[in-house]
């Protein structure tokens, strides 16, 4: 691989939920080190495209590349390759009183994917949970259940979790829904911080249009297909957008006073 | 157990104690109970409490069909816990009904058929009772050997699989994108549950076997913040409320199954007790972390 190699490529990839056609011949490229959008209405099919590009859902069609490496038709990728890819869901199933602490959670971020024994390598591995915490803000909670957090409080666990070993490619599934203006606002600022230290390539699901177009690189409007892509202000302009969302959509800028690192 | 039965005061027991088949029932009440602990303990927080419940009743069918065609009920119910576990996972994966429901339907009917099959055995004896409740006083080397290999067996994939089954729990597609195969640990985890509840039926009865599962997981989950301590608290639990059980059976002349429950429920509210008193004290924070006050 060189460094001129996408982080992901994609080609034609076209994908089916049961009889439905969810995404139909898609092609797009993330370089490396760049923040991609991925917008489009509710049913639009971002949620399946991400499942079929970490390989948990089947491809009807097309190809995809995740660091010059095939992925799989059943997602098989080399494991070096796996710990390369970061993902964040929009949420976690926690039930009450859910046995698990936040330094525990962040810690099998940092093992390597496939059976192991989580305690080998336990001296590495607390470290670099501890730095993680650190890095995110997050280092009172480490003893914290993590069914005890707040949402804001849980995004930032989440992204201990992705920085707690090196990765290349980081998969955002709506990371930020449920979180209020100013939480959503500090989130972002993180993640933009981790992504220029840690020399992440971000793909995000975002619903966010005033969000993407601050601070993504590239964006792909989809609706089944790819209906146009580019940067945010070509690929966001009233009249793109309306395509994409139908003639009602206003675009609407807002700004949060009071929220630090946004001015 | 007719012996065991007359030999009720504190003395009797001591002499009890010294007899093999109460020896046996011991070890197999700490062996069954602390696998019902440790499968339980993730099996709650997989949502799976129910699987076991209806699987338990479903055994009865298996049992029956072992009656039925002259084998023994033990060597049935193994294959027929595996052959419910795979049809219950297929019929959540294909028909998308909720798995309570169609555990329900499944568990049911296989109660329905297993009494009919029951009411065409003219010549059995065995006792409803002993299906229903256990007979762990009867409970033989044999036995002893398959739950422990069994409980070996778990220690091993549990310890294993942690990550993975932790996650899978969490998210099932945070757990595939970190190279989780979530549909073949989901099936693995499911078919041990599903052999581990046919194996102690023998000696828990079809009833009572939930409770094996559940209540020592649930008691672990109020006094424990980590996972590794969860797992061990409702192994121990499991464990010792089935010894603690069994030895009230002996003193009291009560019958041995529900009395391990009784204790089951008494361990819970003590752990509930506990969680309520040291919720943010010191004690607390001893317990959670496992770190001294």
């Amino acid at each position: 691989m060189t460094a001129h190699t996408p982080v992901l490529l994609v080609e034609g990839l076209t994908v089916r939920r049961g009889e439905r056609l969810a995404v139909e011949q898609v092609s797009f490229q993330l370089a490396r080190e760049t923040d991609t959008a991925l917008v489009g209405p509710n049913g639009a099919g971002k949620s399946s495209l991400v499942s079929a590009l970490l390989g948990l859902l089947p491809r009807a069609a097309g190809t995809v590349q995740i660091l010059g490496h095939e992925l799989g038709q059943a997602g098989e990728l080399p494991r070096s390759v796996r710990a390369q890819i970061a993902y964040l869901p929009q949420t976690l199933a926690l039930q009450g009183r859910f046995p698990l602490t936040v330094g525990e959670f962040v810690g099998f971020g940092f093992d390597p994917p496939g059976l192991g024994l989580a305690w080998l390598g336990y001296r590495r591995r607390s470290e670099a949970v501890h730095y993680a915490l650190k890095r995110t803000g997050c280092q009172d909670l480490a003893e914290r259940r993590l069914s005890e957090l707040s949402g804001g409080q849980l995004k930032r666990v989440l992204l201990a979790f992705c920085v707690v070993r090196p990765r290349q490619l980081l998969v955002l599934d709506e990371a930020q829904a449920g979180l209020d203006a100013p939480s959503s606002e500090q989130f972002q600022q993180l993640l933009l911080e981790l992504r220029r230290q840690e020399g992440w390539t971000v793909l995000q699901v975002s619903h966010d249009l005033e969000m993407v177009r601050r601070s993504c690189d590239q964006v792909l409007c989809l609706n089944q297909r790819l209906r146009c892509s580019g940067v945010p202000n070509h690929a966001l302009s009233p009249a793109r957008l309306a395509e994409l969302y139908g003639p009602n959509v206003v675009p609407y800028r807002h700004h949060h006073a009071g929220v630090p690192g946004h001015g | 157990m007719p012996g065991f039965l007359a030999m009720a005061d504190a003395a009797g027991l001591l002499e009890v104690l010294g007899q093999p088949f109460m020896q046996r029932a011991l070890l197999g009440g700490l062996l069954t109970g602390a696998l019902g602990g440790l499968l339980g303990s993730f099996a709650v927080l997989r949502q799976l409490s129910f699987f076991s419940d209806a699987l338990g009743h479903s055994a009865l069918l298996g049992i029956s069909l072992g009656i039925l065609l002259g084998v023994n009920p033990t060597l049935v119910l193994i294959p027929f816990a595996v052959l419910f576990a795979l049809l219950v996972n297929q019929l959540v994966a294909r028909s998308g009904l909720p798995a309570d429901a169609l555990l329900n339907i499944v568990y049911s009917t296989s109660l329905a058929f297993a009494v009919v099959a029951l009411s065409l055995v003219e010549t059995y004896r065995g006792g409803i009772q002993q299906l229903l409740f256990g007979d762990i006083l009867g409970i033989s080397w044999s036995d002893l050997s398959v739950i422990a290999v069994l409980l070996l067996g778990a220690l091993i994939y549990l310890a294993l699989s942690l990550r993975a089954q932790v996650l899978l729990t969490l998210n099932s597609d945070l757990a595939g994108a970190f190279g989780v195969g979530a549909s073949r640990h989901r099936l693995a985890f499911i078919v041990l549950l599903a052999v581990v509840v046919a194996v102690s039926i023998k000696a828990v009865g079809v009833l009572l076997i939930s409770a094996f599962v559940v209540i020592p997981a649930c008691g672990g989950r109020l006094v424990s913040r980590h996972f590794p301590l969860y797992a061990l608290i409702s192994a121990c639990l499991g464990g010792g409320c089935a010894l603690l059980g069994l030895l009230g059976s002996g003193l009291t002349n009560l019958p041995s199954g529900p009395c391990v429950v009784i204790v089951q429920f008494a361990g819970f509210l003590l752990a509930l007790l506990v969680s309520k008193t040291t919720r943010g004290s010191p004690a607390g924070v001893f317990l959670h972390s496992g770190r001294q006050p």
